[in-house]
């Protein structure tokens, strides 16, 4: 009956993403493609941050928090919005409007997030006969980190893709990117140095998240009025 | 033609990728999950066959979900293993269970924890308790057929906790199940095999007298004899530190007191002593019988006459002496009167107990009695009053290191060690010390102690043992120190007896959801998948889109029709 437990994660895991592509206008215009061009980025950014981490980062034997080692992990995250940026401006896209491109560029990265960080870890884990909850809470984890890769797409193409903004809302839009970036440390140190149980830690995130997506939408909604 | 080429060039890249590809993926299914929430050590109890007749538990596998009670009416219990502690082990229970043979998935029995050091009373009332249900236990456990898996483990904090989460959910009436979830407990091994020609390794050092250059005679020799492998119903866990560990550490210093005495030609006595430390005293002696029938002739009508040391590490005030001759005889008498004397002096009871041999029978209960059959006058210093059945005080479960006490060691020895004194330096009847506490001669009670710890971690059943087992090596090494021509001789147990292996393994218990759980969770995410994408078309394309996306195919045929 293992197996049977392993789908249902899956299910969690990566239902949502693929929902969203199909069940949103993105599979009407075929934006497939700058999803997957998003997932290289992708690729490539957590490369380049992974040889940062090993550059910057001392590897700690113990599972305690450092704030040192954090806050560069955190500046070390940023790079996902440099990788974003790319995605969205350097690529040559086929003809999509600025709402589906960013969408594209989101749910790309945050199924490229999944696969990376939790297929394994699945594979290896859930079909084990030994219950846990945990590889439930990480689906649950990646349901949010769709919505906050969302979010962090919609405000990066705020940010340099649309110019005439209104003034006002521009510090709110660079608060909440780097909110929004800085959520992985966030997350740890509530982990880590508060000591959180799963359950709220995972609580916490899809508030989290929904919040965010709520202000982001709010802000690009603001921005589209002012065109 | 060059276009082609490549083509078929690329065609096979391309298929060899995806070979590898293939060959990945079923490598990647095939890795083993040894993800256990628990892995315990457990000890299989002993498996075996007299003449063909099996006896013990048959099983090594195990992968069951884990029960608390035997009684229970609503679960099925062949495909449970039940976990019972046995400090709160009811044994007529079980007792009927095993006799009616009912039918069980497995049996995981809790051991108290092995405690070093003496404790308070109360504590040791508590240790007595359990050892009689202990004792019990294991003479119920190893001469039934029990056609399931069962497995020892001492008790921990994890099990505990495990077990109290059991009889939780068995106390609601739910029993653990593949629809309910809870424990699941699995011991991966296969099937027990056969101990191929198993072997036992007798052990014997000689001290040899000195002999007066025109004596032609051969000197008299007296015989130390003391078996050292056991047998219980865990063979991983049988250390007999009683029986017989405390005979064969009475022996090692015996033999190092006299090595003292004989190696300066001034207290060289005039008899040999011969060391002999044998197996397979579970199975009638018959590791001793094999010794003896080693002997030539000669050597075995110097014997003067033999001591054997069987379990001498708990008694209080009485220590027995079981003779096969009736006790008038003048050789027995001989003996008996010196040991007497000496615990006279020593404020210690000793009483003697006639058993006569009846030849037919092959239970052998002393191991004096392989002696006597060969006309070798021998005795048993035993602090067991009653000769002891087929398999009974061989050095079982309850026989650990706590129950023995240093100092009644430290007095058979005394006793034993100075009545052979009197003996070969003719003092009988005279009262003095050769081993006086403070001389150098002195019984080392360190030695004692340190060879009891030593033989209370090691389990001794001797099909178990092999050849080259660094425990025979560290005895023979040991007698060494002290006698010379130390060899030991490998001979086959009895050919009534087979063992099977697989003695110790690791219990994984898993903590596992029901099947209902799964299902359960299915349709929950299934209705969060539909839910979402519901919300999501209606808030991107609006609620007519949704309604429309269902009714399409239907639309489409009404207009083909």
């Amino acid at each position: 009956m293992t197996m049977f437990h392993f789908v249902n994660c899956v299910i969690l895991t990566f239902g949502p993403h693929a929902v969203y592509y199909s069940a949103t206008p993105l599979s009407e215009y075929d934006t497939i493609g700058t999803s997957v061009k998003a997932l290289v980025v992708y690729l490539v950014t957590t490369l380049v941050k992974l040889i940062c981490l090993a550059t910057f980062l001392k590897v700690s034997e113990t599972d305690t928090f450092d704030p040192y080692q954090e806050l560069m992990r955190t500046l070390i995250g940023f790079i996902d919005i440099a990788g974003i940026y790319f995605a969205l401006t350097q690529l040559t896209h086929r003809n999509i409007s600025q709402a589906h491109k960013f969408q594209a560029v989101g749910l790309g990265w945050a199924f490229a997030d999944s696969v990376l960080y939790r297929l394994a870890p699945l594979w290896i884990g859930a079909r084990g006969l030994e219950f846990t909850w945990e590889y439930i809470f990480q689906g649950l984890e990646a349901n949010a980190n769709l919505v906050l890769n969302l979010s962090l797409a919609a405000l990066v193409s705020l940010m340099w893709l649309r110019k005439n903004k209104p003034k006002t809302v521009i510090p709110i839009i660079y608060a909440c990117a780097v909110i929004l970036a800085s959520m992985p440390s966030t997350v740890s140190y509530l982990r880590k140095a508060l000591g959180w149980q799963p359950l709220k830690v995972v609580g916490f995130e899809l508030t989290s998240s929904l919040v965010m997506a709520f202000i982001s939408w709010q802000l690009y909604y603001a921005c589209q009025r002012q065109v | 033609m060059v276009g082609t080429r490549s083509d078929g060039a690329g065609g096979e890249l391309l298929e060899s990728i995806y070979s590898v590809l293939v060959l990945a993926l079923v490598l990647v299914a095939c890795v083993e999950l040894g993800d256990a929430a628990t892995a315990v050590d457990v000890y299989r109890l002993i498996q075996y066959d007299i003449a063909g007749v099996p006896f013990g538990s048959r099983l090594a596998g195990l992968n069951h979900h884990a029960g608390s009670s035997l009684s229970t009416t609503n679960a099925d219990l062949s495909r449970t293993a039940v976990i019972l502690p046995v400090r709160e082990l009811n044994l007529t229970l079980l007792n009927e269970f095993i006799t009616r043979k009912q039918p069980l998935g497995g049996l995981l029995l809790l051991l108290p924890q092995r405690t070093g050091s003496r404790e308070s009373s109360e504590k040791i009332h508590g240790d007595s308790l359990t050892r009689s249900i202990l004792v019990e236990l294991e003479k119920l456990l190893i001469h039934s057929y029990i056609p399931y898996p069962v497995y020892f483990a001492f008790e921990n904090g994890k099990l505990n906790s495990i077990l109290a989460d059991v009889r939780r959910s068995d106390a609601t009436g739910q029993p653990a199940s593949a629809t309910s979830g809870g424990y699941k407990l699995v011991v991966s091994s296969w099937e027990p095999k056969k101990v191929s020609a198993p072997t036992i390794t007798n052990i014997q050092g000689w001290l040899p007298g000195l002999k007066e250059d025109d004596d032609t005679n051969q000197l008299p020799t007296i015989a130390i004899v003391a078996f050292y492998d056991t047998f219980g119903a865990a063979p991983a866990l049988s250390v007999g530190s009683d029986s017989n560990g405390s005979g064969v550490v009475a022996l090692l210093e015996i033999a190092r007191l006299f090595s003292r005495l004989y190696s300066n030609p001034k207290t060289r006595g005039k008899y040999n002593l011969l060391f002999g430390l044998t197996s397979g005293g579970p199975y009638n002696y018959n590791g001793t019988l094999k010794w003896l029938r080693s002997f030539d002739q000669r050597l075995r009508e110097s014997i003067d006459y033999a001591i054997c040391l069987n379990s001498i590490g708990s008694w209080n005030n009485e220590l027995w002496v079981h003779v096969s001759k009736p006790p008038e005889n003048a050789y027995i008498k001989q003996v008996f009167d010196g040991l007497s004397d000496i615990a006279q002096d020593m404020g210690v009871k000793i009483g003697i107990k006639h058993k006569k041999i009846n030849i037919s029978n092959p239970r052998v209960a002393w191991e004096h009695e392989q002696f006597s059959r060969v006309r070798v006058t021998a005795l048993t210093l035993s602090e067991l009053s009653v000769p002891p059945e087929l398999l009974e005080s061989t050095g079982g479960l309850h026989d650990s290191r706590n129950i023995v006490d240093e100092t009644a060691v430290y007095r058979s020895v005394k006793l034993v060690a100075e009545s052979l004194a009197r003996h070969i330096y003719g003092k009988q009847g005279r009262n003095i010390q050769i081993f006086a506490e403070s001389s150098s001669l002195a019984i080392n009670p360190s030695y004692i102690a340190l060879w009891l710890d030593l033989l209370s971690r090691t389990p001794r059943v001797a099909p178990f043992l092999e050849k080259t087992n660094s425990f025979i090596s560290a005895l023979k090494k040991e007698l060494s120190d002290h006698t010379v021509e130390v060899y030991g001789t490998h001979e086959s147990i009895d050919g009534i007896f087979t063992f099977y292996d697989s003695t110790t393994a690791t219990l994984n218990i898993y903590q596992v959801a029901s099947v209902t759980f799964d299902l359960l969770l299915l349709l929950v995410l299934g209705a969060y998948i539909i839910l979402l994408f519901c919300f999501l078309v209606i808030t991107t394309r609006g609620v007519d889109d949704l309604i429309n996306m269902f009714r399409r195919p239907t639309s489409r045929k009404s207009k083909a029709a």
